[in-house]
């Protein structure tokens, strides 16, 4: 009997569940089972889109692929840089900010547009502040005399791969910002008063005290940052497509183009495939780095 | 609050599916207003058939993706296609295209341009029926230039001698992108080189008259032609030439109406691309026609709208006010006859948007540093043949 009203219970609590667990199911769930069944198949345009088991075929041609080898060679320049120089412009702006009394809401605001603006009207305008020609890019630097000529930003890789960065981090680092600031703010103000009757300076505050009760805030910024990276797409396609050489092409453009253009959905599945099981890698590594010695309330 | 969400999500149309029953048409933004107009024109005549066009991304390759994708969606798709030439042999590979070969009669058949009827069929039948056409062509500027260039060498001299601390020598759409590819292609054949065989799918990117294209390119940079070419698309040049800053400019048909409404109106003429002394020119075809979606369920009514806006009359309008031009041989002006007369297919193979990128990355590469040219070609004839399924 009584187990019996138990299991009633069971099952009502589980009908709360039920609402949320076929949104994510749908969103979620679906989605990963199916790409991980095309990645065994070959569906394409030379099968007439029917699936045709092709075992571990796509994973092997993914090995060969000396394209898949640049592209992740651009993804991993792009995230490594652009997420750094997020970060230590978002904490050095959240430290500087929190040192304003009243003006740094204000500024904090300010600080803030660039990361509510769409990416792909972001690209558009960071293209123009490119152009060799009419770009604000160019005036600045020939006005503080950095350059002599004109720099044509987007026809070199390595200057476009610059490019694609800069509007990355301009976009991106009022994210950390934002998130460091709302770390600092949680941080008990007794514990700097006892430092400083310590004798304590502003770089023991910082790290016997700022750092560690940050390091959860940061490791969730630079996690956001490192897997919204992973999967840039609509800065690098609208201010380069991939150009020049294909050496801005990151491994989000390519698995489009291999999608849409090229229609063919088990390799693009098996590139999708490979860069999930890259993020969760590189979460689980953070993880254990920042993570596994800070336990919160001891 | 929930009526006006409510409102503003009945407010949402998909394309192509709509409820008053009218043929959907994906097509590009109609600036002029022209597109608009022929439909209500059709819409006059035929009041039992709606059409609804939608104005879509300017970017061909962006209207590419989102016909693939309303086609790979099943149902709801588009009844009409707005096609370019390159992509029809990929649509219809795909059996997203209807076979319209046998509704074309003898009449049109003769008269449309025989490239661009080519350009529309895939495996010997008809899916694209042509509206206008569109050749690569070099614009010069006549109040500098004594007489327009024949051979590479003389553009590259007249460049060199004509262009100024104010003014460049020669531009052309040198960023990775479709346009690289036909432009490219035009050096290539002038040098009397190919590209890809579409019949044998051989492959000839590693031909030394390859190689000598290509090197032709590289050393424009820098010298005759800026170095931010590498990024530019049709519409950086065009400003640039327009405003004075150019001597040659390489582009499309479109720009002859543009140029004679800017500062140097009086100053611009054009002659076929140049050429290496024993060969002769060429232009990479290209132009838009219109095809009906395999998955429409109104077929006879989009054949009578593909039939209305591919009629001469329609043609005629869209030369005046759009400054296209028609693909049937009896309406294109005098002055582009030379032009059309060189224009060639790109290979028409359901790999094509493959094929392409492959060839725009290693030239692109070359182009902007490493690898060398010969090296760049070699590698793009290698994951050519590899794609086209005869791996060397």
């Amino acid at each position: 009997m009584r187990k019996a009203r138990g299991i009633v219970r069971n099952l009502q609590q589980a009908g709360w569940y039920l609402p949320a667990g076929i949104l994510l199911f749908l969103v979620f769930v679906y989605p990963v089972l199916r790409t991980l069944v095309l990645s065994f198949l070959h569906v394409n345009l030379e099968s007439g889109f029917q699936p045709v088991f092709a075992g571990l075929s796509n994973f092997g041609r993914l090995v060969s692929d000396t394209r898949f080898y640049r592209s992740m060679q651009a993804t991993l320049v792009f995230v490594s840089v652009s997420v750094l120089l997020e970060f230590v412009l978002g904490l050095a702006l959240a430290l500087a900010l929190e040192q304003l009394k009243r003006s740094g809401r204000f500024f904090r605001t300010l600080l803030l547009i660039p990361w509510t603006l769409p990416t792909a009207i972001i690209a558009i305008l960071w293209m123009w502040f490119f152009n060799d020609q009419y770009g604000a890019v160019n005036d600045l630097l020939l006005r503080l005399n950095v350059i002599e000529a004109p720099v044509a930003w987007l026809a070199q890789p390595r200057s476009a791969m610059a490019a694609i960065i800069l509007a990355d981090v301009w976009k991106a680092f009022p994210f950390v910002l934002i998130v460091l600031v709302a770390g600092i703010q949680a941080i008990p103000r007794e514990m700097y008063e006892a430092l400083e009757i310590d004798g304590g300076t502003y770089w023991h505050k910082f790290r016997y005290v700022t750092l560690p009760h940050l390091l959860p805030f940061i490791f969730v910024a630079v996690i956001f940052r490192i897997i919204q990276a992973f999967a840039v797409f609509d800065l690098v396609f609208v201010l380069t497509g991939g150009g020049p050489g294909g050496k801005t092409e990151t491994i989000s453009v390519y698995s489009y183009y291999t999608f849409l253009r090229y229609m063919d959905f088990g390799y693009g599945s098996a590139l999708v495939l490979v860069l999930a099981g890259l993020l969760a890698l590189i979460g689980w590594t953070l993880y254990t780095l920042l993570l596994r010695h800070y336990e919160p309330g001891r | 609050m929930l009526w006006i969400a409510a409102a503003f999500i009945l407010s949402l149309r998909m394309p192509g599916a709509n409820p008053e029953g009218a043929l959907s048409v994906l097509m590009e933004p109609d600036g002029t207003g022209t597109w608009r107009m022929l439909i209500a024109q059709f819409e006059k005549e035929n009041p039992d058939i709606p059409i609804q066009m939608v104005e879509g991304p300017p970017a061909t390759n962006a209207r590419e993706d989102l016909y693939a994708a309303s086609f790979l969606s099943g149902k709801a798709g588009f009844d009409i296609v707005y096609c370019d030439v390159v992509w029809t042999a990929k649509f219809a590979a795909a059996g997203w295209l209807r076979d319209l070969t046998d509704r074309l009669s003898r009449q049109d058949l003769n008269d449309f341009l025989p490239q661009e009827l080519e350009a529309g069929s895939y495996k010997g039948r008809v899916y694209r029926i042509p509206a206008f056409t569109d050749a690569g062509m070099l614009y010069y500027r006549k109040d500098l230039v004594e007489s327009p260039p024949v051979t590479f060498d003389d553009l590259e001299r007249q460049a060199r001698q004509l262009q100024n601390g104010n003014r460049w020598g020669f531009l052309w759409q040198g960023k990775q992108y479709e346009g690289l590819t036909t432009v490219f292609l035009e050096i290539l054949w002038g040098f009397g080189g190919e590209w890809i065989d579409a019949k044998t799918k051989q492959v000839y990117l590693d031909s030394r008259e390859a190689v000598k294209a290509l090197e032709f390119l590289k050393k424009t940079i820098g010298t005759i032609s800026p170095p931010a070419v590498t990024s530019y698309i049709e519409e950086d040049t065009r400003t640039l030439f327009q405003a004075g800053r150019a001597v040659f400019l390489r582009n499309w048909p479109y720009v002859w109406t543009l140029v004679r409404e800017s500062p140097v109106k009086d100053k611009v003429a054009f002659v076929p691309m140049v050429h290496a002394p024993e060969e002769s020119s060429a232009a990479t075809l290209g132009g838009w026609g219109f095809a009906v979606s395999e998955t429409s369920s109104r077929v006879e009514d989009a054949w009578k709208f593909v039939k209305f806006i591919t009629g001469t009359e329609q043609m005629k309008v869209m030369y005046e006010r759009m400054g296209r031009i028609p693909s049937r041989r009896s309406l294109v002006p005098a002055e582009f006859v030379p032009i059309i007369e060189k224009a060639r297919m790109r290979p028409a193979i359901p790999e094509y948007a493959q094929a392409s990128d492959i060839l725009q990355r290693w030239v692109s590469a070359a182009l902007t540093g490493r690898p060398g040219c010969e090296e760049a070609l070699k590698k793009a004839a290698e994951e050519t043949r590899a794609l086209l399924g005869h791996a060397k």
